[in-house]
């Protein structure tokens, strides 16, 4: 589903935030992405949303170079994958339906289609009673949940996180890691960067370890040793 | 259509739709976002009102010249029809050879009409209107001669020159005047008029460009987060740029119901005041407002004055933002 090949990325000024890294991620694999802040983590994420490219080494989604893709393709690719992000990245001034229905929009639905989608994506992350709401009335769980219903509305078969879980309290967090169980349970290939290594350890999943851009760890949980 | 994932169904596409039930859709889509446009004017009323404004003023100057000069080519045109050629006859010419003069003149096929003044026919209607009044009783002679009007068939101004010419070389002709000089002036005022309002316009158009531009600039950087997000979760450019383009539009067509109002105050103001000048002429002369392809022309003009202005600040700026996400 998702493969590293030798994938380098250096920004100007000579800092490497990663340095070949090579992984593969199978279909309806989950896996966690860890390491300190720093490590590369996002860099690594932005490398398969295409909101950077790699200096070298190439990045492969479904056996498609993601170098072949051009400046127009890219919003293209961006529907094929659902990302979530630390900070939600809602629209604030628009209500809960329209931010989970924004994907949905932008592809071209309209009507009860789409607000058949909609429902059925924020039931599944527990919200649909908070349809007409406005985000910033939301707590920072619900808010971090309308951004994965978001992400899953038009049902991506690759879905990213990065920090979901940031600035939640274990229970929440615990909430939110069901959530991307569960769609796991269905088939879709989960990438979830967090260094919340409690969480990471109660889970057991394989777990992809960054450390100064390099790979350094790819399996089982096993950390602890350098922390 | 997904480009990773081969057969996936995606997007509204997927659903299977007549060709009709999509044309329908593609309308009913544009319209949506026009009046969500609409709306978002209408949300932030001050900055659009602004650009609004100076749209309207801006595109005022250009079509006040406009109507200046179609009102002058009016004037000119109904004068150029009363061109009149003046033969002054010698003061030794007698009634035979008035008659004689007459006649020629009346065979002659570039003569539409000839018209003769006597002398002291002339001398009573100068008495008359001058004011001079009793000073003419003072005079023994009648100093004025024999006036013949001539009317030439083509009234176009080269055409009587050049009967002018011919009827100079008349026996009895003392001097032969056709007061077209000042026709010429007025026609050489109007073409420098409306050259000066093309390039006038010429210079405000790209004023009014630049200010829709700056307009949508600052609307686009206002919004950029959100178009940061459409940006992560898969919008084109195209589907971004769509509602700004739709915002130049509205202020382009709203500017130029503007133009239109303040043009239609002017014109009553100047009523007055143009009424006075023509009545001092005698003349019946009314000022000719603007028409309804006039408004038309006005509006398209002013309509793709703020969709090309809108163009170039969302090719400029849309592009430019990237998502930085995560």
């Amino acid at each position: 589903m998702l493969r590293f090949e030798q994938v380098t990325k250096s920004y100007s000024g000579g800092f490497v935030a990663l340095d070949r890294v090579s992984f593969h991620l199978e279909k309806g694999e989950m896996a966690f992405l860890t390491g300190h802040s720093g490590a590369g983590k996002s860099t690594l994420l932005k490398l398969i949303s295409l909101i950077e490219r790699p200096t070298t080494g190439k990045v492969f989604i479904n056996g498609v170079d993601l170098s072949r893709v051009n400046r127009g393709q890219v919003p293209y690719v961006r529907r094929d994958i659902g990302m979530i992000f630390q900070n939600h990245k809602l629209l604030m001034n628009h209500s809960v339906f329209d931010n989970v229905a924004l994907p949905l929009v932008i592809e071209g639905f309209s009507g009860k289609d789409m607000t058949k989608r909609v429902h059925a994506a924020l039931d599944k992350v527990g919200l649909l009673d908070k349809v007409r709401c406005l985000p910033h009335t939301l707590s920072g769980g619900e808010q971090q949940r309308v951004g994965i219903a978001r992400a899953v509305v038009n049902r991506p078969p690759l879905l990213l996180a990065d920090e979901p879980t940031g600035n939640l309290d274990p229970d929440l967090s615990k909430d939110i890691m069901n959530v991307f169980e569960a769609f796991n349970q269905v088939g879709v290939s989960v990438l979830i960067a967090s260094h919340d290594l409690s969480l990471l350890a109660r889970m057991r999943y394989r777990t992809l370890t960054l450390k100064n851009g390099r790979m350094i760890n790819d399996g089982l949980t096993s950390y602890g040793a350098d922390e | 259509m997904s480009i990773l994932f081969q057969g996936r169904a995606t997007g509204a596409t997927a659903v299977k739709q007549s060709l009709w039930n999509r044309f329908v859709m593609f309308w009913v889509h544009h319209i949506r976002q026009a009046l969500t446009s609409l709306g978002e004017i209408w949300l932030t009323p001050a900055s659009s009102l602004l650009t609004v404004a100076v749209l309207g003023v801006s595109l005022t100057l250009p079509v006040t010249l406009h109507l200046m000069v179609k009102n002058l080519q009016q004037v000119s045109s109904s004068i150029d029809q009363a061109a009149q050629i003046s033969l002054f006859l010698k003061a030794d010419t007698n009634e035979t050879q008035i008659a004689e003069l007459i006649a020629l003149l009346q065979a002659n096929p570039e003569v539409a009409d000839v018209q003769f003044i006597d002398k002291s026919q002339a001398l009573a209607e100068f008495t008359a209107e001058s004011g001079f009044g009793d000073a003419f009783s003072y005079i023994e002679d009648n100093p004025l001669p024999h006036v013949m009007l001539v009317s030439p068939k083509n009234t176009s101004s080269v055409a009587a020159s050049a009967l002018l010419e011919t009827l100079k070389q008349e026996r009895y002709v003392e001097l032969a005047k056709l007061d077209i000089g000042w026709l010429e002036r007025l026609d050489a005022i109007v073409s420098l008029v409306r050259q000066v309002a093309m390039a006038v316009a010429l210079l405000l158009m790209v004023a009014v460009l630049l200010v829709v531009g700056n307009t949508i600039r600052l609307m686009i950087l206002n919004k950029k987060d959100e178009i940061e997000v459409m940006k992560l979760v898969g919008a084109t450019n195209s589907y971004i740029q769509r509602p700004f383009l739709y915002t130049g539009i509205w202020l382009g067509f709203f500017g130029g119901i503007l133009t239109f109002l303040i043009e239609e105050v002017l014109l009553w103001w100047l009523k007055h005041a143009i009424a006075g000048v023509t009545q001092l002429y005698e003349s019946s002369f009314t000022l000719e407002p603007m028409s309804l392809a006039e408004l038309g022309y006005l509006l398209l003009v002013a309509i793709s004055l703020g969709f090309f202005g809108s163009l170039l600040a969302v090719r400029r700026n849309i592009s430019q933002i990237e998502a930085t996400g995560l």
